[in-house]
């Protein structure tokens, strides 16, 4: 675990500003020290409302990591697209809900835009995890597409869009889109 | 607010819809809302009255399938069912209705379903007046009304006389199934035509434009 990332990564945000999209290029072995800078050291201090998007690793066991890790949850709400698909008991809550799918593209605009319905007033910060995994379910046209749709409604929104990447595992095609759809890239080592 | 000439919007309060209906949908018009079941067509009328209540105009749910306790409480209702209709019950019926409308002050009106109505119905010529004397009643007291119909086509006549046509639907991706919408008719102003996914949800009917892939 790299010392300070968590801290580097808020210092990012910071500096960039609302109504952006950034992806940033991890490692797997820093994934929650990104993930904690994003939701503890960013958002909960701004007290923005954080909505989660996850197609890889199920709501509840991230939830369950990252109270380990004492990072603050209470502001996180979680577009769960993945429990569906492990069969997993998706846990349905104020909090989390369920998308069948991560080919339901359109679906998880809704949740997110759900989300920014119920904290209106709020400002909101989106983290899209991960890119790869996304890409990993769905055409790149579609997901390009996807992309683009979300970041735009979100900038609409002055809301704060994060990615997250895992740069060595990522196509040249996935990059491509991503990079189309972000305002800046900085990988974090 | 409209120009001269022009009608006015009723603004569903649907963002999506009076996105897609550059405004809303032009007062007085009869809309049909069209789809299978479970496509979100009763969400969607409730939505209506509920966004119209809040914007301070007050509406009227004649709900011919469910009961009122289970959709909604404190809502006039009518009962239509029992014996043909014939000319004379028509008059009848959208006298009665125009009294509650006038009496009110109704600004939108859903029939959730029309289907039940037009069936007691036996004639074409009977289904076009009641739609015909109906659409003079909401045009005299500036009401908009949805119709709510099972019917996954719009050969029939409320599809002919309605102002508006909005198709709900079920789009089968890849073994995900999506809940479609799409304006295919409204008269008095332009508007998408494009599908449309939507989502039901407790903080409204959500609406984002279908994905098409580049396609």
């Amino acid at each position: 675990m790299s010392e300070g990332l968590h801290l580097t990564v808020a210092t990012k945000l910071e500096e960039l500003g609302p109504s952006t999209t950034v992806a940033f290029e991890i490692k797997i072995d820093s994934y929650f020290d990104v993930v904690r800078g994003i939701i503890d050291e960013f958002a909960s201090k701004k007290g923005l409302a954080c909505v989660y998007v996850t197609s890889s690793v199920p709501a509840s066991t991230l939830t369950s990591a990252l109270q380990s890790l004492e990072v603050n949850t209470s502001q996180l709400s979680f577009v769960d697209c993945i429990s569906h698909t492990l069969m997993a008991a998706g846990q349905r809550s104020a909090s989390t809900v369920l998308v069948e799918s991560p080919t339901m593209l359109e679906n998880i605009i809704l949740k997110v835009e759900y989300f920014a319905r119920i904290n209106e007033g709020k400002r909101l910060l989106v983290v899209l995890d991960s890119v790869n995994s996304f890409a990993l379910h769905n055409d790149i046209k579609m997901l390009t597409e996807f992309m683009t749709i979300l970041t735009n409604s979100l900038k609409a929104k002055e809301a704060y869009t994060v990615l997250l990447a895992l740069p060595e595992q990522m196509r040249p095609e996935v990059k491509e889109a991503m990079a189309m759809v972000s305002d800046v890239i900085i990988p974090l080592s | 607010m409209a120009k001269k000439g022009e009608r006015g919007r009723c603004v569903t309060g649907v963002e999506g819809l009076d996105n897609i209906l550059g405004g809303g949908i032009p007062t007085s018009s009869i809309v049909l809302v069209a789809g299978a079941c479970g496509t979100g067509k009763t969400s969607l009328g409730l939505e209506f009255l509920v966004r119209g209540v809040m914007a301070g105009e007050p509406g009227l749910l004649i709900t011919t399938v469910e009961g009122p306790d289970k959709l909604l409480s404190n809502v006039p209702r009518f009962i239509l069912s029992g014996s043909d209709l014939d000319e004379a019950a028509i008059k009848k019926l959208v006298a009665a209705l125009a009294k509650q409308i006038a009496a009110h002050r109704i600004k939108r009106l859903v029939i959730d379903t029309i289907d039940t109505v037009l069936t007691e119905i036996k004639d074409d010529a009977l289904d076009a007046l009641l739609l015909g004397e109906l659409s003079e009643v909401l045009f005299k007291n500036e009401c908009t009304a949805l119709l709510v119909s099972s019917s996954e086509k719009c050969e029939r006549i409320e599809g002919r006389v309605a102002d508006g046509i909005v198709m709900m639907g079920n789009l089968e991706r890849k073994g995900d199934l999506l809940r479609t919408m799409q304006v295919v008719k409204m008269k008095g102003t332009s508007h998408s035509r494009s599908k449309y996914v939507v989502d039901l949800t407790d903080a409204g009917v959500l609406v984002t434009p279908l994905l098409k892939g580049g396609l």
